[in-house]
């Protein structure tokens, strides 16, 4: 069976090191990237079933990166993490089909949780 | 908490003003500092738990806890100054310091530090990066700890700096990310061309010289690295040269300073730096001149001897220098030393010995077959092996964690240290189930038994045997690499092995610290690998901690375990690392016996050296302020005071601080009892404590020794000088320090008519057995005070617990359960050997059943 494929944006590169030996660990495979540009490019190339993204970044920011993938792959389910919660801002996620909201720091096994229940597993 | 405490003064000093008031200001000092100081404690905890690595975290998050943390002690430590009167400047010259390292830290600077030469003795806690982390730990085992090393300076990381800049390299190391081996190989070639900046061979000069005062014109020296980070949480061990023998002049120093530095270019070397996160340039790299020992004898010391094994520790021991121990190349003595207040010899085993590192002088450093008459020769007496098992244990009692220590004997019998570095234990693992045995069924063994465990792990691959060097680059990923001989070298090939196995070589050497590093599965000195398993052949190794050694022929999957654990891995994110390298500013605590000399304001080195510190002096300034106030009055009007001395029928002394309705009686001076304590709270806490069968007055042998030891002592002091503890008390309030041995108690409750005003604030931390058995006393605590109801954080050995808004009858018997569990916990992490007795002597405890035993 082929490994299930999520993508993971921060502009921090610690947040994507951690979550990729995170998920790997549990037989995820992976892929990092620094800012929302240069992941909407791989994203033309090819689909994750889930994408955790970082909300605030220089560019393009995590809900835009929400809506781009809404509307290349419908059914890829995004999860939004950031430091500077704000219900105005996870309202606007929820709007656009976000499928998790989590305050930084998070609970790496909240994290993996919620990836669990976006592909159905849980 | 400050309400409560307020409404406590209130009292007193709306019923007798006069009679407190010159304590009121110091009284909200006091509160202030408490308060500060829990605060910081709890962001403190916080942090730990965030950065630990169960928390994807940004430095965002890092930069914003640090500033509560730092805002917290702060104000703790603005009224601390207040309470003291300023008694002690030093904390916030110290406090400055650790701010600056922690902001530079955050923000990715180097050190700004301008000396080029820094002598051991002078090297201070907060130039851990400038003198690099192998220098800074040796001369903290002679600074901190009076242990014996040889005479030695640093030569800094701006003194490297300096270098680069000097010969214009800076610039062509920033872009060496990608470099391949020739671009390396440049690098290595214009570093051992380079020239010296002025100042540098200035500085170098002087402090030769200096040396050549102290030990003579033929005196010689070991010029090594000292990365940063080398012998922190990695130990580089092996990665960079050595050069040993090298006069006390200028050039000669210079030209080994040269070869050393170009070793952080070798490419085995990067590779290990690359897996640290650590792209080639990165790193900087401080250098060690270390005075040569004419070593008889030398080896070095595990100070826990395996992880089934934590009571015992193993010393090594060759003829010469000890190149032939760290290298594995010779079969040495082995010694095993029961730990203890008295070490004890357990168990020696002769090595052949059959090669020896000897200095040649001139001649250089050689390796020679050992004289067959000194070959059976133990290297090493009792007498000997006990006192090197003593200055062991005081190196890891003080470090907190397992020692790998390297040390040498001389021709006079003295005994030098040479470098201690954390040692890597695993928690021993389940073997030998039915399930296992299942697994392997049909595989044929090829190999049973034979060799020393240094990495446990079951693992799965191709043989690959090695015959020279030059192969490592060839060897396919995910291969078990088979050699006859171990070494530092093969750590080039470390990211893509599957396993180590060879015919000779030690668990001490270089190259089994790097493999417990990376948790590799290791296994040395099988005697007959190379012969027995085949180029190619599929194999399975399974290592046990207990020493056990299979090889099946075959993939086993049965037997294959997860990746390697999380944890291992997380250590290899340099930014993970760097985040966490901010809590040694913060969490680690120096400062544990108040009783002791070092227990000084110089002495602090973190914010909970600060907090420990000013808690402890809070309390003395407040009893000094009361008892000031007592004898003003009793020369005035013959009676009151606010101190009394509380006498218990248990060893514990107490002084009581009445706010107001705490104390009964009128008594002066002389010690009263349980009865004339008229403070509700103070009440139903000491209650439980005196509750029959809580208090246990036997001594545990082990190493409680300490622990008794500080009780006796604390016991022994005349009371005023004893400020260990001490309750505020008022009707209605308390606030209670109570320390035992290593532990520290602190309660504060309100406990009235009045539901909602109600509270209880709990918090314990420390322990003096095993960090282990430490966590479970917390484990322990946690599940008791959790069936109260108690909200808790728990973090290594802190636990602070919060309640409220119960009614006082609640509170009352809350506090009794406190007070039970106080007594019951005091001595017992010495007997929590398990996670099962945890859990069983919760429920127990739960029950009102205190016995000790398992």
């Amino acid at each position: 069976m082929a490994k299930h494929s999520i993508m993971v944006i921060d502009d921090e590169k610690i947040v994507g090191d951690m979550a990729k030996l995170s998920f790997e660990q549990d037989g995820y495979e992976v892929e990092t990237f620094l800012n929302g540009e240069s992941a909407l490019e791989r994203l033309k190339e090819r689909r994750f079933e889930v994408v955790v993204t970082d909300l605030k970044m220089k560019g393009v920011d995590g809900l835009e990166v929400l809506r781009s993938i809404k509307k290349l792959y419908p059914g890829v389910k995004v999860i939004m993490i950031t430091a500077f919660a704000n219900l105005d801002v996870a309202i606007e996620a929820l709007r656009d089909d976000v499928h998790d909201f989590f305050p930084k720091p998070v609970k790496i096994k909240e994290l993996k949780a919620s990836v669990k229940r976006a592909l159905g597993e849980e | 908490m400050q309400k409560s405490f307020f409404r406590g003064l209130t009292e007193v000093f709306g019923r007798d003003r006069g009679a407190a008031s010159g304590l009121t200001t110091r009284f909200h000092a006091f509160q202030a500092v408490l308060d500060g100081n829990n605060r910081a404690l709890e962001a403190m905890t916080e942090m730990g738990e965030k950065l630990g690595g169960g928390y994807l975290f940004d430095v965002n998050y890092t930069r914003s806890a640090y500033a509560t943390l730092f805002s917290a002690i702060s104000g703790s430590l603005r009224h601390f100054n207040l309470l003291t009167g300023d008694r002690y400047p030093q904390l916030t010259e110290i406090l400055a310091r650790i701010d600056t390292l922690v902001q530079r830290m955050l923000s990715g600077a180097g050190t700004s530090s301008s000396r080029l030469v820094v002598f051991y003795p002078e090297i201070t806690w907060d130039q851990a990066e400038e003198v690099g982390g192998k220098n800074y730990h040796l001369a903290e085992l002679a600074n901190t700890l009076h242990l014996p090393i040889p005479e030695a300076f640093a030569i800094t990381t701006t003194a490297f700096t300096a270098f680069l800049r000097h010969n214009g390299l800076e610039a062509r190391l920033a872009g060496l990310a990608g470099a391949d081996g020739d671009a390396l190989a440049g690098v290595r070639n214009a570093i051992l061309a380079g020239g010296f900046p002025e100042d540098f061979s200035a500085a170098l000069a002087a402090a030769l010289e200096k040396l050549r005062d102290r030990l003579g014109r033929d005196a010689a020296l070991a010029v090594r690295s000292s990365a940063e980070e080398e012998d922190g949480d990695f130990s580089f061990a092996g990665q960079f040269e050595t050069v040993l023998n090298v006069p006390c002049t200028v050039e000669a120093v210079q030209e080994a300073y040269k070869e050393v530095v170009a070793s952080l270019f070798q490419a085995g070397s990067t590779s290990y730096q690359r897996q640290l996160g650590y792209d080639p340039g990165k790193l900087k790299m401080a250098v060690g001149c270390v005075a040569m020992v004419e070593a008889k004898a030398s080896g070095v010391i595990y100070t826990v001897a395996s992880g089934r094994e934590r009571d015992k520790m193993s010393i090594s021991a060759a003829w010469g220098l000890g190149k032939a121990v760290v290298d594995g190349m010779t079969d040495a003595d082995l010694y095993t030393v029961a730990k203890g207040e008295t070490p004890r010899l357990f168990s020696r085993r002769i090595g052949a010995k059959e090669q020896m590192v000897v200095n040649l002088g001139r001649a250089g450093i050689v390796t020679v077959e050992t004289p067959a008459a000194q070959r059976p020769l133990p290297c090493l007496g009792e007498a000997e092996v006990i006192e090197l098992a003593r200055q062991a244990q005081t190196i890891e009692t003080y470090f907190k964690a397992p020692q790998d220590i390297e040390w040498a004997i001389d021709a006079n019998n003295r005994c030098y240290l040479l470098q201690a570095r954390a040692l890597r234990v695993e928690e021993p693992a389940e073997t030998g189930s039915d399930a296992q045995a299942q697994a392997t069924t049909g595989y044929p063994v090829l190999l049973r038994d034979h060799g020393v465990v240094v990495q446990r792990g079951a693992t799965a691959g191709k043989v690959f045997i090695l015959r020279h060097l030059d192969e490592l680059e060839k060897i396919p990923k995910g291969s078990i690499l088979v050699a006859r001989h171990d070494s530092p070298h093969f750590v080039q090939a470390i990211p893509i092995l599957n396993a180590i196995i060879t015919d000779i070589g030690v668990p001490t050497s270089h190259m089994a610290s790097i493999c417990r590093e990376f948790s590799i599965p290791t296994v040395v000195n099988t005697g007959s690998a190379t012969s027995v398993l085949r180029h190619g052949q599929a194999v399975t190794l399974q290592a046990g901690e207990g020493g056990e050694v299979v090889v099946y022929e075959g993939i086993v999957q049965g037997l294959l375990r997860e990746e390697r654990q999380t944890a291992a891995k997380l250590r290899e994110l340099y930014e993970f690392r760097r985040q966490k390298y901010i809590m040694r500013y913060i969490a680690p605590l120096n400062l544990v016996n108040s009783l002791e000399q070092d227990f000084a304001p110089e002495k602090c080195k973190t914010v909970h050296d600060l907090i420990r510190f000013m808690h402890e002096k809070a309390v003395q300034a407040l009893v000094a302020s009361a008892e000031g106030q007592g004898r003003g009055f009793n020369r005035f009007f013959g009676a009151k005071t606010a101190l009394h001395r509380l006498a218990l029928p248990i060893p514990v002394q107490m002084l009581v601080i009445d706010l107001g309705g705490g104390w009964r009686g009128n008594t002066t001076g002389k010690a009263t009892g349980f009865d004339e304590v008229a403070s509700v709270p103070l009440r139903a806490v000491l209650a439980g404590m005196l509750a029959p069968g809580v208090w246990r007055n036997e001594g545990i042998a082990l190493r409680g020794a300490d622990l008794l030891s500080g009780m006796t002592r604390a016991a022994d002091i005349p009371g005023g000088a004893n400020m260990e503890n001490v309750a505020l008390a008022s009707s209605e309030y308390v606030n209670m320090s109570l320390r035992f041995g290593y532990h520290f108690n602190l309660l504060d409750c309100y406990c009235s008519d009045t539901p909602r005003n109600n509270h209880i604030y709990f918090r314990f931390v420390g322990g003096a057995a095993a960090i282990t058995n430490r966590s479970r006393r917390i484990q322990l605590m946690a599940q008791v005070l959790a069936e109260h109801g108690f909200a808790l954080k728990a973090k290594g050995d802190l636990l602070v617990g919060r309640l409220s808004g119960l009614s006082r009858q609640e509170i009352e018997g809350i506090l009794d359960q406190l007070g039970r569990l106080i007594g019951f916990t005091r001595q017992l992490d010495a007997r929590l050997d398990s996670d099962e007795a945890v859990s069983i002597l919760a429920r127990r405890f739960l029950q009102g059943d205190y016995r000790p035993g398992p």
